[in-house]
């Protein structure tokens, strides 16, 4: 074997005999150099009655010596391999010829074969070798006769099977494989054969001892060399699993009689030789094993390295080198602690020196042995792990050997490797030592010499890093490099040991080991305050994760280090306090888990007494000593980003959980979700953002939104919007906005409107409406409102740009604003409110003319489902009244409202009286009404008002008693046909708990149900202005059809009967009127005109001149006359005149011609005419029938 | 039936390789280190051995002995991929493996218990029931059953014939 192992297995051997004469032949010497190259055997397949499975053989070294020189060894008492003697002996032959044969050849093999075929266990070959050429010459001559093979064979092969085998060989030939196969066949069943013979004989003579166990006198040892010869066969003939079973099994046995005590057979557990703690571990030749074992003097130590070393070697061969090192790990660790057992008759750390050794030699061994293997990757992984696992307990060793001498201090983690029970009894005064050394000269250098221990803890902590690197094993490495952080710290390298100490909590954070992770983080801040070094901000990110760590269930179980959890975090705690005090920048750290914010109730109150509300929030702090901060700080968020922030300056927080309010002067109402909390501490803030950023990762987990109701709060500060009072359109429209700062006195109030629709706000023209108290300042960009008293408010007008586009607006304010009570409070409220921009009435106009007069008809029509009360409607000239136009409003006799909605237009019909040719003003049409909800309002609150003025008490609840009343109405329409006719407004069932407000509302309730006037009602009247031209019309003709007198009549006043078919004749006169021109073409003094009679076919015969042109001069007449026919009697209505104007010829180049325009209305468009049936008498024959 | 075994310490690992409880009883406390250690170890030599089951195809629970520190460390994965670790004093005699599934089984039994106590998803929002969190959670101080039922199994195994 590669190490010089003496105890190499036995080779199979195959003996020859020949003829000296043939022997010394040169042709022998080639015959033999040839059988040799054929060798070793390979492919042999054994099967064994005993085993269920052919083995096969993949190659075998076989001996191939003269029988001569070996000498029949007289069989010792123990038993050897079955290989020892041979398994097949060979006879060789030379011979040609038949006569040679019978008369000395024969005699020759028969002596041989005689003592061959005596030997136990062994086979026998009778091998032929004979020349091609003279075989060939020797069958053609002796054709009929048997060859000498032949012949042979009938002499010597008496059995069935064949053990007689030619050779056909010569020197040229000698490449040729055909010619060895049937030799090479033979040999092989010859040996298999007698292999299979001698192993069953000899697992019989095992199983018999076996048997006999339990009889007085059987010894192990005996038993062990007895079964070992089979191992040993086996591996002589390369059966490797059959040897390692058998030595697997030898090992049960063994764990089999120690379990029964009965150790007789060995000597002591161990008897340390000098350098036993040295020698490599797996080495069978160290030590003269079997002998030991043969005298039943072998001690337990030597048997199990033995049976070890026996099982590796095997192992080797099979190339298993994994299981090497996996057997070799496991046998130290666990003799190693049997030795322990009796640590006190061995030499001074001689289990440390022999396991360090050990292990050491088997990754030498391995190493060695794994020369020239090609491992795949997972095994290779695998290989690197055990080795670094033998190289990891060998640095164990040096732990326990550093702790006893003092190299170490006896703590974690160089503790770790203390056998629990040794480091009990560490210390003990050991009495009876043997006198001898231990000899490892790697530990007895690093006993005395402190340096060298440290240099070469080092060398094999980093060769275990490397291996268990190179195995992918990144926990065992970071292990390892936290015992070499702490030996740095043992060293007084602080520095390495911080800078390791440091990094590694990062490894075991990830998966939540927050017990190493706090152990280390907790060694970092030990190392880092006993370096002195500042505490700077990579302290207090340290101090933070060991916080963190610590606050984890599992964080506090390693750290037994410090005596009193308690103080020492709160030392760290005060000592963070200070840091953060000094640190130079601000430091924040996300998601803390020590301490959580919760909110306690989604709902947050209003602030009594001052505008904003208050939050209760729970904040548990979860270590174990209060925990100094300045300030705590929970931000919502709302609609369209609006942030509003709660602050509450804390001074400490104590353990557990704490309820406390926090607050928040400028909180809008509305629903907000929490989106993240906050505590300073100096310069650092720990924080909480609990709604994940938009762009956050979606593998984080989805927390709910957290949501929180800020309730409206009736005395604080509020803006309202609404539409201006007067609309005047084609002006700049405008909206008022209507400040209450309710219990405030207001000192400064800046007010920002913005229009997301792009509507821009003339800030630098609004102005303060009347019945206002305060001062406005503008400027570009916003409005100063200051000095606004309480309970009062301020409505101010702000222009804008056109928003006609739009029917409503979105407006959001931004209010900044102090109060006189709080002067240093800023408080800055952000509303959204949304204001109507469209007119609430639609209106058309209808125009009718007649001569100097126009009649012109307003329809007006709500454009919202609201109901719309109106007052009145002015039409009212803009000039100085003296264009002659007169504006006669038809007026019904009382004032009343009236009231329109969307399904009810109202109509308002004014007449105009004017002078002709006089350039006219223009007119406005000014509607004053109020929006139904709006009247009802002011209703409610001037009885509020009256009805409070009597009760001091209640005065304050006035916003809540209005509240009330609104809501109750706006659940129920019932009460709106009523009180339109008569001002009773009926408030449907309304309930209150408040007890002072419920006295004051039933009296309210009790006012509001009287009848009253509402014309009367002084309250705001909103006012639209529209603009209206008076209308223009260049010719206005009037047409009328009279039924001219009989001509024949007598008397021309009579009126005419008319009868049916009758010709009637009639005048048709066109009056034309050019009253109305515009001014511009007054000049004008005629148009060409035409006429036209309407067919009624079915009614009139129209005869004359039906249709007709004509020059219409102003105020003349055109007459002319026609005759009509009335078709059949009744009451019928004349025909209609249609006139139009002619176009007029362009003047100019232009040419283009002109259409004036006319206007024409049928005088007699009412009239009917009675025609009378025609009257006079008819005879009419009837034939009675005919005469016979 | 061999000779009583001494279990030193227990370790529950998640999916995720998050430590759900790890529990020492050797006595003295100095070794909690080198037990965390342990477990953390462990789960590199687990991963080993997963991948190497993964390659023939091997379905047991039973990840058969570590290795050896002083200590003998056995690994058991769950169905659910939750491991168990238990380290046994080390002896010289042969520790059968059929002692150390039973070891295995009865600790499973009572981490399965344990996970399927109601009361652990109390105020855990009903939409990430599967957060493994939870089951990490298990193992919390809050749950002292757990540790009972852990305590009497190793009493049980540390007490002569009771392993098997």
């Amino acid at each position: 074997m590669n190490n010089g192992n003496s105890n190499a297995p036995q080779r199979a051997t195959i003996t020859y005999t020949a003829p000296h004469t043939f022997l010394a032949t040169e042709h022998w010497k080639q015959v033999y150099a040839a059988l040799l190259s054929q060798l070793p055997l390979r492919n042999l397949h054994w099967k064994s009655a005993s085993r269920p499975n052919i083995r096969t053989i993949q190659e075998l070294d076989v001996n191939l010596v003269p029988a001569e020189g070996r000498r029949d060894e007289h069989t010792s008492q123990i038993p050897q391999t079955v290989l020892e003697k041979p398994l097949l002996n060979a006879y060789i032959v030379v011979c040609d010829d038949a006569e040679t044969y019978k008369n000395t050849v024969k005699k020759q093999i028969k002596d041989w074969h005689t003592s061959a075929t005596q030997r136990k266990n062994q086979e026998w070959l009778i091998i032929h070798v004979v020349r091609p050429d003279s075989k060939a010459a020797a069958q053609r001559m002796f054709q009929m006769k048997t060859s000498v093979l032949d012949k042979i064979r009938a002499d010597f092969n008496m059995e069935k099977k064949d053990r007689c085998v030619q050779l056909v060989w010569s020197y040229d030939s000698q490449d040729n494989l055909t010619v060895w196969a049937e030799l090479i066949n033979k040999l092989k069943e010859g040996i298999l054969s007698a292999f299979d013979t001698a192993i069953t004989q000899r697992e019989d003579e095992v199983k018999r001892s076996e048997g006999q166990r339990q009889m007085p006198g059987w010894n192990f040892c005996t038993f062990f060399i007895l079964k070992e010869s089979l191992a040993t066969s086996f591996e002589g003939m390369n059966l490797h699993d059959d040897a390692l079973e058998t030595y697997n099994e030898l090992e049960a046995l063994f764990f089999e009689v120690l379990k029964e005590k009965n150790l007789s057979w060995f000597g002591t557990l161990i008897t340390p030789a000098p350098k036993d703690d040295s020698v490599p571990l797996l080495s069978t030749s160290k030590k003269p094993y079997r002998d030991l074992i043969l005298a039943n003097t072998i001690s337990i130590f030597d048997f199990r390295i033995y049976l070890l070393a026996r099982q590796c070697a095997i192992l080797h061969n099979m190339h298993h080198l994994i299981e090497v090192a996996q057997k070799s790990v496991a046998f130290l660790g666990a003799f190693g602690r049997r030795l322990r057992e009796v640590e006190d008759s061995l030499p001074k750390f001689f289990v440390e020196s022999w396991t360090y050794a050990s292990a050491l030699s088997v990754v030498e061994q391995c190493d060695a042995w794994a020369k020239g293997l090609e491992f795949p990757k997972v095994a290779l992984a695998s290989f690197n792990a055990l080795k670094g696992e033998l190289v990891e307990l060998a640095r164990h060793q040096l732990d326990t050997i550093g702790i006893r001498v003092g190299h170490l201090p006896n703590r974690p983690p160089f503790s770790i490797g203390l056998p629990s029970q040794v480091s009990q009894t560490l210390g003990k005064s050991v009495s009876n030592r043997t006198s001898l050394q231990i000899s490892q000269g790697e530990v007895v250098k690093a006993l005395s010499d402190k340096d060298a221990f440290f240099t070469l803890y080092v060398k094999i902590t980093n060769r275990a890093i490397e291996l268990y690197a190179a195995a992918g094993r990144r926990k065992f490495a970071l292990k390892m490099h936290g015992s070499l952080a702490a030996l740095d710290v043992h060293r007084d390298r602080l520095t390495n040991a911080l800078q390791t100490f440091s990094s590694l909590p990062a490894h075991y954070a990830p998966h939540g080991w927050t017990s190493l992770e706090a152990y280390m983080l907790c060694q970092a801040l030990d190392i880092h305050s006993s370096v002195g070094k500042a505490r700077d901000r990579d302290w207090v990110y340290i101090l933070l994760d060991f916080l963190k760590a610590y606050i984890q269930d599992l964080g506090k179980e390693l750290l037994m280090v410090e005596s009193d959890h308690m103080n020492y975090v709160t030392d760290l705690v005060e000592a963070l306090r200070v840091a953060a005090q000094s640190a130079p920048s601000e430091m924040t750290h996300h998601d803390h888990p020590a301490i959580s914010v919760t909110i306690s109730d989604g709902n947050a109150r209003t602030a009594e007494g001052r505008d904003g509300a208050v939050l209760d929030v729970i904040l548990n702090n979860m270590l174990p000593c209060p925990l100094p901060m300045d300030e705590v700080s929970v931000s919502l968020s709302g609609r369209d980003g609006s942030k509003i922030h709660f602050v509450e300056n804390v001074k400490s927080l104590s353990p557990g959980k704490n309820k406390m309010p926090l607050f928040c002067h400028s909180a809008a109402a509305g629903t907000y979700s929490l989106h993240s909390a906050q505590i300073k501490m100096s310069n650092l803030t720990l924080q909480w953002v609990h709604s994940p950023p938009p762009t956050g990762k979606a593998s984080r987990a989805k927390r709910p939104p957290v949501l929180v109701r800020i309730p409206k709060d009736l005395h604080a500060v509020d803006i309202r919007l609404r539409q201006s009072q007067r609309i005047q359109l084609g002006k700049t429209p405008s909206i008022v906005a209507v400040f209450t700062p309710g219990r405030n006195h207001i000192r400064t109030a800046t007010v920002k409107l913005t229009a997301p629709s792009g509507i821009q706000f003339k800030f630098g023209e609004a102005s303060l409406l009347s019945a206002s108290n305060g001062e406005l300042v503008t400027s570009d960009d916003s409005i100063t409102l200051s000095g606004v008293e309480l309970n009062t408010s301020v409505s101010i007008s702000i222009p804008h740009s056109d928003a006609s586009a739009f029917h409503a607006m979105r407006v959001n304010i931004i209010v900044e604003y102090t109060t006189t009570a709080e002067p240093d409070v800023h408080r800055t409220l952000q509303l959204v409110r949304f204001v109507l921009t469209a007119l609430p009435v639609a209106i058309n106009v209808e125009d009718f003319f007649r001569g100097t007069r126009l009649f012109t008809r307003f329809t007006l029509s709500s454009t919202s489902p609201q109901h719309v009360r109106i007052l009145t409607t002015d039409l009212i000239s803009q000039g100085k009244g003296n264009d002659g136009l007169k504006i006669v409003r038809s007026r019904s006799q009382t004032r009343r409202l009236t009231t329109i909605t969307p399904a009810q237009p109202g109509r308002f019909l004014f007449q105009m009286d004017s002078v002709r040719g006089q350039e006219r003003d223009p007119l406005h049409l000014r509607i004053t009404y109020r929006m139904l909800r709006e009247e009802v309002e002011q209703v409610i609150e001037s009885v509020i008002d009256t009805v409070l003025e009597a009760s001091e008490s209640s005065r304050t609840k006035r916003p809540e008693i209005l509240e009330i009343l609104v809501q109750a109405l706006e659940k129920d329409a019932s009460w709106v046909s009523l009180y339109e006719l008569t001002g009773e407004l009926v408030i449907p069932n309304v309930s209150t708990e408040d007890e002072g407000i419920g006295e004051a509302l039933d009296e309210i309730k009790k006012m509001l149900n009287q009848p009253r006037q509402l014309e009367e009602f002084s309250s705001e009247w909103r006012e639209i202005v529209i603009p209206v031209d008076v209308p223009q019309m260049h010719i206005l003709a009037s047409a009328s059809l009279q039924i001219a007198s009989n001509p024949f009549s007598r008397d021309p006043a009579r009126s005419l009967d008319l009868f049916a078919g009758q010709p009637i004749h009639a005048i048709l006169t066109i009056r034309t009127s050019f009253h109305w021109a515009p001014t511009e073409d007054s000049h004008t003094s005629s148009y060409q005109m035409r006429f036209d009679i309407e067919e009624m076919s079915k009614d009139w015969l129209v005869s004359g001149r039906k249709r007709g042109d004509f020059t219409a001069l102003d105020n003349n007449t055109f007459t002319t006359s026609v005759t009509l026919i009335a078709l059949h009697h009744g009451e019928l209505p004349l025909p209609k005149v249609a006139v139009t104007a002619l176009p007029i010829p362009g003047e100019g180049r232009m040419k283009a011609p002109l259409l004036p325009s006319c206007e024409t209305y049928q005088v007699h468009g009412a009239q009917t005419v009675l025609v009378l049936p025609r009257g006079g008498r008819s005879t009419f024959v009837v034939n009675m029938g005919e005469s016979p | 039936m061999g000779p009583p075994l001494r279990l030193n310490a227990v370790a529950f690992v998640s999916a995720q390789n998050h430590p759900i409880l790890i529990r020492t009883f050797s006595q003295p406390k100095q070794d909690e280190l080198k037990y965390h250690y342990i477990a953390h170890t462990s789960l590199d030599v687990i991963d080993e051995r997963i991948t190497a089951a993964g390659a023939t195809k091997s379905t047991g629970c039973y990840l058969g002995l570590l290795y050896v520190e002083d200590v003998a460390v056995y690994g058991f994965m769950t169905p659910t991929k939750v491991k168990i670790i238990i380290a046994l004093e080390l002896s010289d005699n042969v520790v059968r493996d059929a002692d150390v599934i039973t070891i295995f089984k009865a600790l499973h039994t009572a981490y399965r218990r344990s996970v399927a106590n109601p009361f652990l998803r109390l105020n855990v929002p009903s939409d990430n029931v599967t957060d493994h969190s939870l089951l990490v959670a298990a193992g919390g101080q809050k749950w002292k059953l757990f540790r009972q039922r852990i305590d009497e199994i190793c009493g049980a195994v540390t007490l002569p014939g009771a392993a098997a």
